[in-house]
């Protein structure tokens, strides 16, 4: 790494300037073993790392967790740094503290972590937006909910669709309310796209299969499909909240299908 | 042509939508949270570059390229300003930009390429047999469905995917994203779910082409989705009513109106959806 002109010429980053003037700090601490020095090089990159762990572990909770083996690279990489051969510091640091966390995930189970991580995030966006649904008589918006919640858009996002996936998944095992099980529900449905999609067809002619449905599932599927409400509407109507509706609709119409297909053969 | 391309702006919410339909075909392939990790994290610093880099603070095209071979999943991103490339090199050299870096570490393979005629593509492959079990898709390309090309860049997004099959994971994705940016309440991005998931069982069968196309236009509180190619008849038998005494397909009943384009020999079908609360 050249020393080079200390001040930068534009709105570099942080790390950036960090690196510029580190040389003689690495050399204090490779060199002298200067315990000071190696903490000193730690804060000031410490932006790199937790901007690396913001972007690689996105999903991951708690995100602290991930920051600290971000930090292990970190220093990894502090100790490991070759100054003589001239590059800088970032590109030596960022793939060690990748593979650092990289081998976090794959060490402590992360892939089988992180959908429950966002089953347990699709559960909260499904009862907040019950409530809010309830207070304010119409359904959230998803920056409303991403705000109420502290998450942001894209997790909000994902939650949705776990739970338009679960819930059009799920449609042979009715579940009961909210309960506490639904995790380890949740689970078994993940990553059923192909049952799901299979299962999904919709140009079907079902007034004649109606006539099997339950009174309460009839009247919701009018009132969406013939009268034209909203979700919310319903709910109101039938004393029920959007999520509710949201699930019986789906359910009725995988019933209304799977009645008017049964003759002409399945998936 | 790739199993999916995607032809955007540069601004930065749409690499939301990349990131979606990376997981979209990563639920087709079954990519392992992992791997999916991996490729998302380094295709969004490529689209952050063009986002932030390329069109000098304004709007240009962002077009991303997903293509399946036996052992990797190869993404193309591409822009048409600036580039990338001298930006990237140049924060490399003053120790500045991470974004290389990452893509760097994260991928099997990345080469930048300079275009004629102004911007750069950047190819960056990942190593995954998963890869395998998409069938790469043949045919002819074809253009974009011109109802949606008239809009303005900023706020449409056209893409192609073949096989049409790979639309199950992704436009339900992609569609919800963009539901969720024009404003939409949950229950009509439900709604919108739905009706995805009703497009693809049935563009699943009925697409008259080897591939899928589907272009969105967003506004506040509107969403048209128009797509194609449809044989001629198919896009009215999909919306119409068939039988007077029927609850109707439910795409009709989901969407607030639609039109019928013609394609060449096929149709193009739009659908209008609206949440005025």
């Amino acid at each position: 790494m050249q020393a080079g002109p200390v001040a930068p010429t534009s709105k570099a980053p942080t790390s950036a300037r960090a690196s510029e003037d580190s040389r003689p700090l690495f050399i204090r601490w490779q060199r002298d073993g200067d315990e000071a020095a190696r903490e000193e090089l730690t804060r000031r990159f410490m932006p790199l790392a937790r901007g690396l762990a913001r972007r690689y572990g996105h999903s991951s909770e708690p995100f602290e967790d991930l920051v600290q083996v971000a930090a292990m690279g970190l220093v990894k990489a502090i100790d490991r740094f070759d100054l003589e051969r001239g590059y800088a510091f970032q590109s030596y640091a960022v793939p060690t503290i990748l593979g650092e966390m990289r081998r976090y995930f794959r060490d402590s189970g992360w892939a089988v972590h992180v959908p429950r991580g966002a089953q347990e995030r699709a559960l909260r966006v499904r009862d907040a937006q019950d409530r809010m649904s309830n207070e304010h008589g119409r359904a959230p918006t998803v920056g409303q909910l991403a705000e109420y919640l502290e998450l942001d858009t894209e997790d909000v996002i994902d939650a949705l669709q776990a739970i338009h996936a679960y819930e059009t998944v799920s449609l042979d095992a009715p579940r009961p309310g909210f309960g506490d099980d639904e995790t380890s529900a949740y689970v078994e449905s993940i990553g059923s796209h192909d049952e799901r999609y299979a299962r999904v067809e919709f140009d079907v002619t079902i007034a004649s299969a109606m006539r099997h449905m339950p009174e309460r599932e009839r009247q919701i599927l009018q009132m969406r499909f013939v009268d034209d409400l909203t979700q919310t509407e319903i709910a109101e109507r039938v004393g029920i909240s959007q999520m509710q509706v949201s699930r019986l609709l789906r359910r009725s119409l995988e019933q209304l299908r799977a009645l008017t297909d049964a003759p002409v053969g399945a998936p | 042509m790739p199993n999916v391309r995607l032809k955007l702006s540069n601004r930065p919410e749409n690499v939301l939508l990349v990131r979606q339909t990376l997981s979209g075909v990563g639920d087709a392939i079954g990519l392992d949270a992992l791997e999916l990790n991996d490729i998302s994290t380094a295709v969004s610093e490529a689209c952050n570059n063009v986002a932030v880099h390329a069109y000098g603070g304004g709007l240009g095209p962002l077009e991303v390229e997903i293509d399946a071979c036996a052992d990797a999943l190869v993404v193309v991103v591409r822009d048409h300003g600036r580039g990338i490339h001298p930006e990237v090199k140049a924060s490399d050299e003053s120790g500045g930009g991470i974004g290389l870096p990452v893509i760097r570490a994260l991928t099997e393979d990345v080469e930048f390429t300079a275009l004629d005629g102004g911007g750069t593509e950047v190819r960056m492959a990942f190593a995954t047999a998963k890869a395998a079990t998409l069938v790469r898709a043949g045919g002819e390309e074809r253009e974009q469905p011109t109802a949606i090309v008239d809009d303005t860049l900023a706020n449409t997004i056209a893409m192609t995917i073949a096989p049409t099959s790979l639309a199950r994971t992704v436009l339900p994705r992609v569609m919800c994203a963009l539901a969720a940016r024009a404003y939409f309440s949950t229950d009509r991005i439900s709604d919108t779910q739905t009706l995805a998931d009703a497009l693809v069982a049935h563009t699943d069968r009925s697409i008259s082409a080897s591939h899928l196309s589907v272009g969105v236009s967003v506004a506040p509180r509107n969403l048209a989705v128009c797509v194609g190619p449809l044989p001629p008849g198919r896009a009215s038998a999909l919306v119409l009513d068939v039988d007077e005494d029927s609850l109707g397909p439910v795409i009709r009943r989901l969407i607030d109106h639609h039109e019928i384009s013609p394609d060449g020999s096929s149709e193009m079908l739009a659908l209008h959806l609206a949440d005025p609360r």
